[in-house]
């Protein structure tokens, strides 16, 4: 007989107290290291950038919403992945995208990218890049169309949902030129000379949405690291190793291949390494498997740019990262402190 | 490197959790309640439980052996105050559910007041032989009251093989809440410091150090100062430990103090450690000098879910109910009563749990403080887990194994090196209960090994 057990006491293992961090507090520092990067998006390109931004979000909401519905589970928009993904797809969206198109993107995202393998946490690939890929694959043209920022085109408010994508003054990106350079071997000296790498660093060069500001990513990536959200070894791991590999192109012939800092103030390099590769979902768990995650997307990308037929191969080192990710978590495992035990 | 810069020294991993010591630091030791039925356990220790040595309806006398143990693992108990025994019957254990306790029918109503200690005139350790030392402390029924409950004449005794060189005394306390630890280092210094020298005269050891959490430079200074006036202050160092959760745990106290890393699976005396806690060593000082068995022990009753917190000297066998009531009564938003602290303590349902050798302290929290994070999500593998691991564990993949059954994978992951601080749990933003699995997955391995039944 057990005479005292008093109403409201429960039992459970112990620890029996919480620190204040949740997965919706992340997301919210996610979303909020984004911010700066949707500023300049809004700065650069104007209404049909914001249009984008809302779009995609929301359609990445809708869907989750969706499928939450069908699989008969509870709501998970508040978890504000959605959010995240919605916003990390419209920023890797060329700026002149038709919204129907980005709307399409979000959707394939959620639903392939996330959705069918279980919501969150259970998707082997990073859904804004399926949803990218997809799109890539289907809309080629839309998808390489890139528009010239407002700061140096002040015709861009007449971007619209309405505007015909042939009538927008367009503009080759810093990568689609260097990759002109390689092919065209003295390029890259000529090129270097009228364009410095530092005009990337305001936004005033084409390329997507959230690429073109890379001050901005800079400072939302630092506030990430700084509020211990992602640590800093992937954007370290991917920024050093492109570092590495445009370095070694750029020494053996300088005509050739533009210098190693305009490959990393350009291009998804600084978005990615920040909040791309940084998905913790589909990242490994240690610090040296998420090093060598690190390695095999800027050499990748690296790899791409200097030897490949396309100008930008960011979104493919992700996903063929995170295709091995679950293989690295299974060969680096951490060692306990005390060692391993014998038998 | 010298040992002397070793001050605010720590170990890698941890967490930070709100210390909330400010409710009882600064309450003196006080009598506790006088309660009219003492329910002692017979089994307050790791190894064999005791045989009780009395019979029903016998009259005892405060401080007779009740239960003997015959296991070399194993520790007695005695009987806190003078009574009659009403029944050798099942009682409620914070461990093991429910077990075999000696409930004694007290006759006095006068509040447990701790004996004054008085340090002998000159007192000189080696007058004590290891074996009587040990002898003295096996005979009181002496544990490790810090919370492990290891036998202290066993942990204490010279071992031949590997010889003990080293004695940590741990003063770190730190688990969030508990300060009797704290007040025994205040209030009953020099019968610590007599305890160290019986334990390093016991176990050999050449280095003495006295770890302290730098939160309670108050206990620094005062150890400081007696060890000085007492002229010992060459031998026994007093350590400052940097504040963080699991200092106080002995693998991450020897990594913080010696820069000595103990063996995963291995014990400290394997590398020649031996680590007890500031209370342990108090109760030794007592039993070796004034043949006093280990009935008594400071008790902190804190947490926001109780009226008067405090520090209390109890009788082991006291019902957690007569120490509630004592201290005010559960308060309205009361939803947890933990016997210990909040990150490794035990909660229990039935107050009629009596307080045990290794609990030092109640800790009462409110329906805010656990329920802070109500529901569990899907793991996004952040790796929160594994950075506040104090051994480098993957608890997100041991924890997940145990759930998939995969006993397997759980021993791959070395489910069996976790010390259960509940500092993966406490970070964890999905609020996945990552110690709960692993404390599951190490009951599902005894089951297999064991062949214990389900």
């Amino acid at each position: 007989m057990i005479e005292s057990v008093p109403q409201n006491i429960s039992v459970a293992f112990a620890p029996h107290i919480r620190k204040a961090l949740s997965t919706q507090r992340i997301m919210l520092d996610v979303v909020v290291g984004l911010v700066p990067a949707v500023i300049v998006a809004g700065l650069c390109f104007r209404l049909h950038g914001l249009l984008l931004v809302g779009v995609s979000v929301l359609a990445c909401m809708a869907t989750e919403a969706t499928c939450n519905l069908l699989r008969r589970r509870p709501s998970s928009l508040g978890d504000l992945s959605a959010i995240v993904t919605g916003l990390i797809l419209a920023l890797s969206l060329p700026p002149a995208l038709p919204l129907w198109t980005a709307a399409i993107g979000a959707v394939f995202a959620i639903a392939i990218g996330k959705m069918v393998f279980g919501g969150l946490g259970a998707n082997i690939f990073n859904p804004a890049m399926v949803g990218r890929a997809f799109l890539t694959a289907s809309f080629g043209i839309l998808m390489t169309t890139w528009t010239v920022p407002a700061r140096i085109d002040p015709t861009m408010p007449a971007i619209a949902p309405t505007n015909n994508i042939m009538d927008i003054r367009t503009q080759a990106t810093p990568l689609a030129w260097s990759k002109m350079a390689i092919k065209d071997e003295n390029g890259a000296r000529i090129y270097n000379e009228r364009h410095p790498w530092w005009p990337n660093l305001l936004g005033e060069e084409a390329g997507s949405l959230g690429e073109t500001g890379t001050l901005a990513l800079l400072l939302g990536g630092l506030y990430l690291v700084i509020r211990r959200i992602i640590n800093i070894h992937i954007p370290l791991a991917v920024l050093v190793s492109a570092f590495v590999f445009a370095g070694i192109a750029y020494l053996i012939s300088p005509d050739k291949y533009v210098p190693p800092l305009y490959h990393l103030s350009s291009g998804a390099l600084l978005l990615g390494a920040f909040f791309i590769a940084t998905d913790p979902v589909t990242a490994p768990l240690t610090v040296r498997g998420q090093w060598i995650f690190g390695v095999l997307i800027g050499g990748f990308t690296m790899l791409v740019r200097i030897a490949g037929e396309y100008p930008e191969g960011f979104m493919y080192a992700v996903l063929l990262a995170n295709s091995v990710r679950p293989l690295i978590d299974m060969f680096i495992q951490p060692v306990p402190v005390g060692g391993v035990p014998h038998g | 490197m010298s040992i002397l810069t070793n001050d605010n020294a720590s170990f890698a991993g941890g967490v930070h959790p709100p210390e909330g010591k400010h409710l009882t630091g600064e309450r003196a030791i006080q009598p506790g309640p006088s309660a009219k039925e003492l329910a002692i356990l017979l089994s307050q220790h790791i190894g064999a439980p005791a045989q009780p040595i009395v019979k029903k309806a016998e009259a005892v006398q405060a401080g007779q052996k009740i239960g003997e143990c015959q296991a070399f693992i194993g520790a007695p108990v005695h009987a806190p105050a003078a009574g009659k025994v009403k029944d050798i019957a099942l009682q409620s254990h914070p461990v093991l559910g429910r077990s075999a306790a000696v409930i004694i029918e007290t006759q006095s109503d006068t509040p447990p007041t701790p004996p004054s200690f008085v340090r002998p005139q000159g007192f000189d350790p080696a007058a004590y032989t290891p074996e009587q030392i040990c002898q003295a402390v096996r005979e009181a029924g002496i544990v490790g009251m810090g919370g492990a409950g290891f036998p202290t004449s066993v942990k204490i005794q010279p071992d031949a093989k590997t010889p003990k060189e080293t004695l940590i005394v741990n003063g770190c306390e730190c688990e969030p809440y508990i300060t009797c630890d704290y007040r025994v280092m205040l209030e009953w210094t020099d019968q610590v410091i007599t305890g160290v020298q019986l334990a390093q005269q016991a176990c050999g050891a050449s280095k003495v150090f006295i770890a302290i959490e730098d939160n309670k430079p108050r206990a620094i200074e005062r150890m400081k100062a007696s060890l000085t006036s007492l002229g010992l202050a060459a031998g026994i160092k007093v350590v400052t430990v940097k504040t963080k959760y699991p200092q106080g745990g002995e693998r991450q106290l020897i990594r913080a103090v010696l820069q000595k890393i103990v063996p995963t699976g291995g014990i400290p005396p394997a590398i020649g450690v031996v680590v007890s806690n500031v209370a342990t060593v108090a109760a030794l000082a007592d039993a070796v000098i004034n043949g006093r068995p280990l009935t008594h022990r400071v008790v902190t009753v804190a947490g926001e879910g109780i009226a008067r917190p405090g520090n209390y000297y109890v009788p082991i066998g006291t019902p957690v109910q007569a120490l509630i009531d004592h201290c005010g009564g559960l308060g309205k938003d009361s939803a947890r009563v933990v016997l210990g602290g909040p990150m490794m303590g035990l909660a229990v349902a039935d107050l009629s749990t009596p307080i045990t050798k290794t609990g030092g302290a109640v800790t009462v929290l409110t329906a805010r403080q656990i329920g802070r994070k109500a529901r569990q999500t899907a793991c996004i593998r952040c790796g929160h887990c594994l950075r506040a691991c104090p051994e480098h564990l993957s608890p997100t993949k041991i924890a997940h194994a145990v759930k998939s059954n995969r006993m397997d994978l759980a021993v791959q992951y070395h489910v069996t090196a976790c010390t259960e601080c509940g500092c993966c749990t406490y970070v964890c933003p999905a609020n996945v209960d990552l110690t709960g699995y692993i404390k599951t997955g190490k009951i599902y391995l005894a089951r297999q090994k064991k062949k214990m039944p389900a």
